[in-house]
């Protein structure tokens, strides 16, 4: 372990450099602008030594050294580019092609192979070798992923990143030797998370993936980083696009990029479940219902039919929001239902007590965590979730912090998670009284006996936890309330940080914007409550709402009653006919995340940036429908979206031939990435608009755009009226193999999750 | 005196005419000539209109890798790629190309795509006659581009077909 104190110096092809003690050779040079060509290392995994291809002289050594395996010591003279490295190198190249198919126009990796690069500027262009190179057929060793043996270079990166990294150790070595082949430690067949890690972190093509596998090369998709479109922990996947006769095709979802809060880390469902964009069941035309039947409709007759069913209906009218859409589309939804329509019927489906969580917080002016805190914590407390399972990247966080640092998790749960394995302390407790666990910390006898645990577990748990110099405390949907409320007051006076764990990609948005029937955006105290959404669905069912308009949620899934859609005239936004659409009167077709730009913010309160990858003819995203709607209904749009002061030469973003100044804005931005596209149907606008009355959104715009996730805060909340509704959650517990409706319209997630488990229970939305 | 030198001169001049028509023609007869070719004759480097090419067993050499499409300047080439199955096989490799379009309205016959191809399958024929009064007639598919399948794969069916499969064939 590098040892940031003390420094070394040692010199590198006579310049004379230096680095913190400990460190690695080649991490040293690297820092010094010095390639050493290596495969086998990978900063973060243990080191191997396998490839051979970091040797380098050391004065005083009598044979090349690796410098992978290599710390620096004071004095250390290195060559790195003599004849003897040099040669060393083109042999080792020659020796890893020697078996080495040439199918690089075939291979997937062909255009981003790390030995094609390395033979490129290393290598011996011509073999000596006469022989047959020996062959074997490909293997499927999981829904997803592919083993081609000739291809492997036996780096051993992706047994260590499976069994490290992820704590799965499926892949192991066989034989010894000339005849060493990776291979699945379970006969044939990986029985893992199928996370595609190994693929990722393959340096050649031995390793490919049964959903990108053959169908294009890497230079010839458009590739775009935007932010997961699944669980609640918001990592960046690169989203690789070809044209198609639909507009576009998503072909693959990787991290390659590896510019997100994620680092290293993508999980199955970020990487391989996104062939519901182009699922035959996608609709991509409006429809309206006639006799019972639907029937292809224009988006103008749509947008009208909708627009006066909604005049008519006035204040009647119940709004369902979505823990999907972006902020800035649930921002104008509320804005639109509670300016336009003049209805507080609006709610969506809450996975989790945020609004209990930002009373807490700002109650006892506590700190909110971002995820990129959890690594460099020192100690976490996990009470209740599952990381493992429901916020895969968290989990990964955690492992590598123990890993790396020796971070110290102290879990409470009712049951044995498999985070159990890395957690310093463990206790387990009856289930659905987690909440009480904080009570119990402070000495509470009664607390300590609902949780079932005698004190000689609890005293030493709790012993340990009380000795932590700074906490983390992340907990999950099953603190609620008043658990929430004590957990913050018992922790906060030490100065620990929160994290409250949610379902959905944009569950945190959702509330933060003001989803529901008593709060405004940034928890603010509505003046009269509306309905919340099973009384919604109640009054809809009895026949007293007039109209109900369903915004990419799915309520059906979890409300049996179907007269609550059956009897109000039901408009819904989504991109396939779910069982709320079924019953709808008009169906709008929309795009989802990866389709559309915005905000979208994590479960700890991380804004990122969404940016448009794909699209699809036909489709709009929910910002547009809602605005045509608002125009439709004689709404003064300038009232929804203020944009007008904002597309003139000096907001920078103007693209008019007559603003020439504003034109080299856009050319300063865009080379930068920076670009935020303006037109009066960007959200970027409403996003200054967020920032400006949401309290806690007020971030870096520059970073933001630049794609850094920037951490929102809860404590500038006013926490005066905020209710607690425990009994409106209903944690969506999607595990490793759902994802809500999107999970359910996705042949490969169904795939990954028939092999490895039961599918899981329903809970859409 | 001045007559006769006109009257000579005219004389030599038209005496290398007449003589030059007895000496059999140079000029190109296209589109007047004789065969398939109507007159016209190549260089064999001559670059026309592509040629797929197959192997040895008839399968196409294309293994869709896309370099071609990489290579090429006026960016006219579009490829889909898909798998070989067992029961399907259309290259030799893992992949072939399931679409191969080239767009000869963009195509300026550099002949980078054919230096960039691994396999040899991208070829330049000697096909020339690609005007056309439709521009959306230029985007020339695989099946235009491919060699000619071998009889093994049924390119003389025809011939070794019965008389009633024959007729219903032309019909």
């Amino acid at each position: 372990m590098a040892d940031a104190t003390q420094n070394v110096t040692l010199t590198v092809n006579g310049k004379t450099i230096t680095a913190a003690k400990g460190t690695l050779l080649i991490e040293a040079c690297k820092q010094n602008g010095i390639e050493i060509p290596a495969f086998c290392y990978y900063p973060g995994l243990s080191l191997q030594g396998a490839c051979r291809m970091c040797l380098v002289e050391i004065e005083k050594m009598p044979k090349m050294q690796t410098a992978c395996t290599t710390p620096v010591a004071e004095g250390m003279v290195v060559q790195t580019e003599t004849e003897k490295v040099v040669q060393a190198r083109k042999s080792t190249l020659e020796i890893l092609l020697a078996n080495h198919p040439l199918d690089c126009p075939v291979c997937d990796a062909g255009g981003e192979c790390e030995l094609q690069d390395m033979t490129y500027k290393y290598g011996a262009g011509e073999s000596k070798f006469i022989d047959i190179k020996s062959h074997r057929d490909e293997q499927q060793w999981s829904p997803v992923i592919f083993y081609d043996r000739p291809r492997c270079i036996l780096c051993y990166r992706c047994v260590r990143v499976c069994g490290e990294g992820m704590d799965v150790w499926a892949l192991g070595i066989q034989n010894r030797g000339q005849g060493s082949v990776i291979a699945p430690n379970q006969g044939g067949k990986l029985d893992c998370e199928d996370c595609g890690e190994c693929i990722d972190i393959c340096p050649v093509g031995a390793l490919t993936s049964s959903t990108y596998r053959y169908k294009t090369r890497p230079w010839e998709m458009t590739h775009t980083g935007t932010v997961c479109a699944h669980c609640a922990d918001g990592c960046i996947t690169t989203v690789g696009v070809r044209r198609s006769d639909t507009g576009s095709e998503i072909v693959r979802c990787d991290n390659r990029d590896r510019s997100g809060l994620n680092d290293d880390f993508l999980c199955g469902k970020g990487r391989f479940a996104f062939d519901f964009a182009s699922s035959k069941e996608r609709v991509t035309t409006p429809l309206i219902k006639r006799d019972g039947k639907f029937v292809a409709a224009t988006w103008a007759e749509a947008v009208e039919l909708v627009a006066a069913r909604f005049k008519k209906a006035g204040a009647s009218l119940g709004v369902i929001g979505s823990n999907h859409t972006t902020n800035e589309e649930n921002y104008l939804l509320q804005k639109f239902a509670r300016t336009v329509l003049r209805t507080n019927h609006i709610d969506h489906h809450r996975t989790a007590d945020y609004p209990s969580f930002a009373r807490a917080i700002a109650s006892s002016k506590a700190q909110t965590a971002s995820l990129k805190d959890v690594a460099a914590a020192s100690a976490v407390l996990l009470i209740g979730g599952n990381p493992s399972e429901e916020h895969p990247f968290l989990a990964w966080q955690l492992r590598t912090a123990v890993r790396q640092h020796r971070q110290k998790i102290y879990v409470v749960n009712a049951a044995p998670i498999k985070l159990k394995k890395q957690a310093a302390h463990f206790l387990q407790v009856t289930s659905g009284k987690e909440g009480e666990f904080a009570a119990a910390f402070s000495g509470d006898a009664a607390a300590l006996a609902h949780l079932g645990v005698d004190t000689a577990r609890f005293d030493p748990f709790t012993a340990a936890l009380a000795s932590e110099s700074s906490l983390l405390v992340v907990f999950g949907s099953e603190l609620r309330g008043a658990g929430i409320d004590k957990l913050v007051a018992t922790f906060a006076p030490k100065g620990a940080k929160f994290l409250c764990l949610g379902d959905y990609a944009n569950s945190r948005g959702a509330a933060d914007m003001g989803l529901f029937p008593d709060l405004l955006p940034g928890y603010q105290k509505a003046e009269n409550s509306g309905l919340a959404l099973p009384q919604m669905l109640d009054a809809a069912a009895a026949g007293t709402f007039e109209a109900l308009w369903v915004v990419g949620a799915n309520p059906a899934a979890r409300h049996a009653d179907v007269n609550a859609f059956a009897k109000p005239f039901l408009v819904v936004q989504d991109m396939f006919l779910t069982e709320t659409a079924q019953h709808a009167d008009v169906f709008l077709p929309a795009s989802f995340a990866y389709e559309k730009a915005g905000t979208v913010t994590n479960t700890a309160g991380d804004l990122q940036r969404l940016k448009k990858a794909s699209d699809v003819h036909g489709v709009k995203p929910d910002f547009e429908i809602i605005l045509r709607i608002a125009e439709k209904m004689g709404a003064d749009i300038n009232a929804l979206v203020p944009f007008r002061g904002y597309t003139s030469a000096d907001a920078g973003q103007s693209r008019g031939p007559q603003s020439g100044e504003a034109d080299r804005n856009a050319v300063f931005t865009e080379a930068r990435g920076l670009e935020a596209k303006t037109s009066p149907l960007d959200p970027t606008i409403t996003l200054e608009e967020i920032a400006q009355t949401v309290p806690g959104y007020a971030v870096s715009r520059l970073k933001l755009l630049a794609g850094e996730a920037q951490p929102t805060t809860l404590v500038q909340i006013d926490p005066a009226g905020i209710a607690s509704h425990s009994e409106l959650i209903v944690p969506a517990r999607n595990g490793l193999y759902a994802s809500g409706t999107l999970g359910g319209y996705s042949e490969t997630l169904r795939a990954m999750g028939a092999t490895h488990r039961a599918a899981e229970p329903v809970g859409a939305d | 005196m001045q007559l006769i030198q006109n009257i000579a001169a005219i004389a030599k001049g038209m005496s290398i005419t007449f003589m030059e028509m007895f000496q059999p023609t140079t000029v190109e007869n296209y589109p007047d000539g004789k065969g398939p070719m109507k007159g016209a004759v190549f260089q064999e480097r001559f670059r026309g209109m592509h040629v797929l090419q197959r192997d040895e067993q008839g399968l196409e050499k294309c293994v869709a890798c896309f370099l071609c499409a990489a290579a090429c300047p006026s960016n006219c080439i579009y490829i889909e790629a898909a798998d070989n199955t067992a029961e399907v096989r259309i290259s030799s490799a893992e992949r072939y190309a399931k679409v191969y379009n080239i767009d000869y309205n963009r195509c300026i016959f550099c002949g980078y795509c054919v230096e960039a191809c691994p396999t040899d399958a991208i070829t330049h024929g000697h096909g020339f006659e690609l005007a056309s009064y439709n521009a959306t007639n230029l985007v020339y598919r695989k099946e235009q581009l491919l060699a000619i399948a071998p009889a093994h794969q049924g390119a003389n069916a025809m011939f070794n077909a019965s008389e009633p499969e024959k007729a219903k064939a032309q019909a």
